[in-house]
């Protein structure tokens, strides 16, 4: 098997793996971060140096990281919570169609309980201008919510230019950063996000964790959305699981510390495969002209049907735009949102590469690939 | 499963194995050409699966045939399995041929009945046109 599927979960990091057992066996290190005894304040040592390696990642300060359960429940907590404690302030969100579900559908939610959504429709290249954000705002606008880089394509929205706009105009802005935490760098000191979700299964993290920023100047607020216990500032209750807190720690301190190099080490990588898939007629690359992270290469396939496509490919595990892949039976929403239409969205393979892909694991795509894609041309009929 | 156990062969995707093996290995791909050789074609509405079926016959029974299909792999099955089945029938056998029998031939579930009438359209189309080239 070829696991180039990195941008939908990756393995955990060896050292992030080692990192985390001292706090699941007996040895005194299992405790409760919130009791007062030796074991806890262990586990609360460990849960703030964690904490502190998260904030370093992205330019914050430590006490802007809420820990949560994954950048869904990050993506719940900012939107529900701050249209919840602003809501004298108006009903109106801005975001885009490319979202991940977990802000489309809390959207979508919002919007039974009265909120109006705006949702935009990004350019050819997968990306939504800054210029299409201002004008959609209104009086009423309490939100936007814009992904730093889309999970599909890869493409990276130019938050640094739109993020002091926001602020000039008094909104909030809510960014889901999922895949662009150690992928690119982000520094929040000099880019005026207020709410930033990450998650750590996405950085090589324990699964079943991630954090969500909360600015403390100006104080971006929120009314929490789990009570019981007033953990992590108020807002969001719960124990914190250790294990997976450190995990996530270092995690983000390693991304922190390979950012540059695997970052060109990838992009080498992925040029090499697109090198070779470009090579057949009728593909088509998907955010071309806009810029990506270097671990993501999507790309569509004409004449070719998407689920044979993707069925073809049994040895090769990445994502697929095919509609019989996904969970709602659509083809890929993000692609029909960026123009192609139905039968090339569905003819889609996001290939994303990672920490562990080596080159001759592209080579090996590629070859399966291309062979596939002239046997499937092959037999259809003129 | 160990990670490297995927090999040729392996069918993550729960197709049945009579349409798996039929649409990794499309045996009687291709095309026909010559005398006596009849094309049948067929697609669903917007063309979302395409199929044509050639048969050469000879002395009434069909002595060769030949599939091409555009579509998932159990439309390239229903593909096979009628190039595989035409060969040494008649025209009025193979006629006798229709969706309820390639559904259980191929074991197509509900959701792909379309499969199977796209290949019963397959051979009306055939049939028809050998008749006409009578």
């Amino acid at each position: 098997m070829i696991y180039l599927d990195y941008a939908a979960t990756t393995p955990l990091d060896p050292a992030a793996y080692e990192a985390m057992q001292p706090y699941l066996r007996p040895g005194g290190a299992h405790g409760n971060p919130a009791s007062d005894h030796l074991a806890g304040k262990r586990a609360r040592e460990a849960v703030e140096r964690a904490r502190a390696q998260v904030a370093a990642l992205i330019g914050a300060l430590p006490a802007e990281i809420v820990w949560t359960s994954g950048a869904t429940e990050s993506d719940n907590l900012a939107l529900k919570g701050a249209l919840e404690f602003y809501a004298d302030r108006g009903r109106h969100v801005v975001t885009s169609m490319v979202e991940h579900k977990a802000v489309l559908d809390t959207c979508r939610y919002l919007e039974t309980r009265g909120t109006k959504v705006t949702y935009l429709r990004p350019g050819a290249d997968g990306r939504v201008a800054p210029e299409q954000v201002l004008e959609a705002l209104t009086p009423g606008t309490v939100l936007v919510s814009l992904m730093w880089v889309n999970n599909e394509t890869g493409v990276i929205h130019e938050v640094e230019r739109l993020a002091p706009a926001l602020r000039e105009r008094g909104v909030l802005f809510h960014v889901d950063a999922a895949q662009a935490a150690g992928k690119i760098a982000l520094d929040l000191r000099t880019v005026p996000v207020d709410l930033l979700s990450l998650s750590a299964h996405k950085a090589y993290g324990p699964k079943g964790m991630g954090a969500l920023f909360v600015r403390k100047k100006p104080r971006a607020r929120l009314a929490p959305q789990l009570h019981g216990g007033g953990h992590e500032q108020g807002m969001r209750s719960g124990t914190l699981p250790t294990h997976q807190i450190v995990g996530m720690g270092e995690a983000f301190r390693i991304a922190g510390e390979r950012l540059a190099q695997e970052g060109a080490a990838l992009a080498v990588l992925r040029e090499r495969l697109w090198a070779c898939l470009r090579e057949l007629p009728q593909v088509f690359l998907n955010g071309e002209g806009a810029p990506r992270v270097p671990g993501i290469l999507n790309v569509s396939f004409g004449g070719v049907e998407g689920e044979s496509l993707r069925a073809s490919l049994p040895e090769l595990a990445g994502s697929s735009g095919s509609a019989c892949s996904s969970a709602t039976g659509e083809s890929s929403y993000v692609l029909r949102a960026l123009g192609r239409d139905d039968e090339l969205a569905n003819a889609s393979l996001r290939f994303s590469l990672g920490r562990f892909t080596t080159e001759a694991e592209i080579d090996q795509a590629a070859e399966q690939v291309v062979a596939q894609v002239r046997r499937l041309r092959a037999l259809a009929p003129a | 499963m160990s990670a490297t156990a995927a090999g040729p062969g392996v069918n993550p995707f729960g197709y049945s194995d009579a349409v798996w093996r039929r649409f990794t290995e499309a045996p009687r791909a291709g095309l026909l050409e010559g005398p006596g050789t009849r094309t049948g074609r067929a697609a669903t509405p917007a063309n979302r699966s395409r199929l044509q079926l050639q048969a050469r016959i000879s002395g009434g029974r069909i002595e060769d045939a030949r599939f091409q299909a555009y579509g998932c792999p159990t439309a390239i099955a229903v593909g096979a399995w009628l190039a595989e089945r035409a060969i040494g029938r008649s025209l009025d056998e193979l006629a006798a041929i229709g969706a309820a029998e390639i559904r259980q031939a191929l074991e197509i579930p509900d959701t792909r009945l379309h499969c199977a009438l796209l290949g019963e359209d397959a051979i009306k189309s055939l049939v028809e046109a050998a008749s006409a080239a009578k």
